[in-house]
């Protein structure tokens, strides 16, 4: 059912990960996501790809859920992996048999792709979704990029938009759900059918969803004038975002990481083992 | 038609650390033609176990019978179960959609695929079953009061003329004169197509005056079913799991208490004035007789 989509999929927590600002959060991922594009052995992707898993008791998320979120990308993987296989003609041929001809270079190439993506997936999704809250993101993002405002972007009320989308995504969800069962208890029919037929199906879901949602705005919109809202402006913030030594010491961390994978790009490796 | 529910259970979000059972081992049989209530406190399954009734939530375990059949035995019995299971949701409103009150109540015959003939008699018939105006309906649905729309999402229901119809909350919301006649149009209903009627609620005074049989759920389990008279003669029980009631049982319990004659089954204000005064005739009569 709808229910089961985890959108955010933020688990409220107090793990070391949890308590990093997430504005840093945000230069970290960037500086990961950058490092990843360092990398360009074998050694190198294992080590940030086993640098990513090291995350995971620092956030303390179980591994299970961090594993069932990488299971998307199998098909992914699967693809890059035989078109390396069958197509890259580097290195040693080690299988030849008809058609299909296997070199040492494709299956170094299919390995590092692989880890790449997981490695890419599983940072990504450690220090953002899982361990900050979609309303601390937005802060976070509002904050950094706040200097655009001198130049009239209006930062804070883009913000505060994706604040509010964020906020109503499970309500909608929920609600779709409930309006779904109710069409559904009248006879609608939306698994059989033409497309033609199907989409029909979906306008008794549309309206009052697209009615209910236009209502919530409105007494949003009215709940807030109520309490003064009028923008960014002259506002100011009960919680206030401020980077603590755990910042300091995580952006040391991975600039130090950063430095040895750059290291790593030089160093004598067996050549089999370079991309 | 008769329901009959088998070692129902249910349990929300399966096999991951947010499971919650809703429904626990229930069984129970619904009297055919009855009105029967369900209540229990908020949270104990009654809206998941209504869902089961008409096979929009599947059960972890257990069946749902119609006439001995299991609605869940193949994908065309669960399609047929939904139109001779007609299930009005807690806050109907919201699942308005057509341009015209007319068009929305016909939604579910039309997708019965009645004939356009069929589908406008069904219409009036049941705009007329929950005192709706006619001059309503060709209006906009939008434009209509929160009690109106709740009986255009009831009529809606009920245009598909189901044997069983099962109502969430149908009153909550609703000042007293639209309680009464929300009532009074599942009253018709019942005594013209003989159907079953099932309501959920939560509150006692309209549990003691349209429930024949109640069924009371707490913490996802079924504790008490019975006829009328029979559930409420267990007030302590009742209140020890946050239900209650009706007030005027209470007044009644009381009065028994001091040692006035009143019978034990009074729950509607109508029924405990008419015994109040009959007893306060007999009172006079006794009295006058000692001067
Ligand atoms: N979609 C859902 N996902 C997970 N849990 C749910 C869901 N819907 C209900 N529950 C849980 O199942 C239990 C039973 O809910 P249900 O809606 O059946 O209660 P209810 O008796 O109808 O309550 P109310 O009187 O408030 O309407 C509740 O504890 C609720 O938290
Ligand atoms: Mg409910």
């Amino acid at each position: 059912m709808l229910k089961d989509i985890t959108l955010g999929q933020f688990f409220p927590g107090n793990s070391f990960l949890h308590k990093l600002d997430p504005r840093m959060k945000l230069i970290l991922t960037l500086l990961y996501i950058v490092t990843i594009f360092f990398a360009n052995n074998l050694i190198t992707v294992a080590i940030l790809t086993l640098a990513a898993f090291l995350l995971v008791p620092l956030g303390r998320i179980p591994m299970k859920t961090v594993l069932k979120s990488l299971k998307p990308l199998r098909w992914i993987i699967l693809f890059t992996t035989v078109l390396n296989l069958f197509w890259v003609k580097d290195g040693k041929q080690l299988v030849d048999f008809y058609f299909i001809d296997i070199y040492s270079g494709g299956i170094v190439y299919a390995a590092s792709m692989a880890l790449r993506v997981t490695a890419l997936l599983a940072g990504t999704t450690l220090l953002l979704s899982y361990t900050t809250s979609p309303i601390a993101l937005t802060d976070g993002i509002e904050q950094m990029l706040s200097p655009l405002k001198k130049i009239k972007v209006p930062v804070h009320e883009f913000a505060m938009m994706m604040t509010i989308a964020l906020r109503f995504i499970p309500t909608l969800i929920e609600e779709t759900d409930k309006i779904m069962s109710a069409q559904k208890a009248r006879g609608a029919d939306f698994e059989t059918g033409s497309l033609l037929s199907r989409a029909k199906a979906l306008i008794p879901i549309f309206i009052p969803l697209f009615v209910s949602a236009i209502r919530r705005a409105d007494d949003l919109a009215t709940a807030m004038e109520c309490r003064c809202y009028h923008g960014g402006a002259g506002r100011t913030r009960m919680n206030r975002l401020h980077y603590s030594l755990r910042d300091l010491f995580a952006l040391l961390l991975i600039l130090l990481f950063m430095a040895g994978i750059i290291a790593l790009r030089w160093a004598p490796l067996p050549a089999f083992l370079g991309i | 038609m008769k329901l009959e529910l088998k070692n129902l259970s249910y349990t929300y979000s399966g096999d991951t650390t947010f499971a919650r059972q809703a429904v626990d081992d229930l069984s129970a049989t619904i009297r055919e033609g009855s009105i029967t209530g369900i209540i229990g406190h908020t949270g104990s399954g009654k809206s998941t176990l209504v869902q089961m009734m008409n096979g929009l939530l599947t059960p972890s375990s257990g069946e749902v019978l119609l006439d001995g059949v299991n609605i869940f035995s193949d994908k065309k019995t669960l399609r047929d179960a939904r139109f001779k299971v007609g299930l009005v949701f807690q806050y109907p409103e919201y699942q308005l959609f057509e341009e015209t009150v007319a068009k929305d109540i016909g939604y579910g015959p039309k997708n019965q695929k009645l004939s356009p003939e069929e589908i406008a008699t069904r219409t009036l018939e049941a705009a007329d079953f929950v005192g709706l105006d006619r001059e309503l309906l060709g209006k906009s649905p939008f434009d209509l009061s929160g009690g109106q729309k709740r009986r255009v999402a009831i009529a809606g229901v009920m245009a598909m003329r189901p044997p069983i119809l099962i109502l969430d909350e149908p009153a909550s919301g609703l000042d007293p004169v639209g309680r009464e006649e929300i009532f009074g149009g599942l009253l018709r209903y019942r005594d013209q197509t003989g159907a079953t009627i099932i309501i959920v609620s939560h509150s006692m005074e309209d549990m003691a005056r349209y429930a024949e049989d109640i069924m009371v759920m707490s913490d996802s389990r079924l504790l008490l079913s019975g006829s009328r008279d029979e559930i409420f003669k267990n007030a302590d029980l009742l209140c020890s799991i946050g239900l209650d009631v009706p007030e005027v049982t209470h007044l009644v319990n009381e009065l028994r208490r001091r040692g006035y004659e009143l019978p034990d089954n009074l729950y509607t204000v109508a029924g405990a004035e008419a015994a109040l005064r009959a007893l306060k005739a007999k009172l006079q009569r006794e009295g006058a007789g000692k001067c």
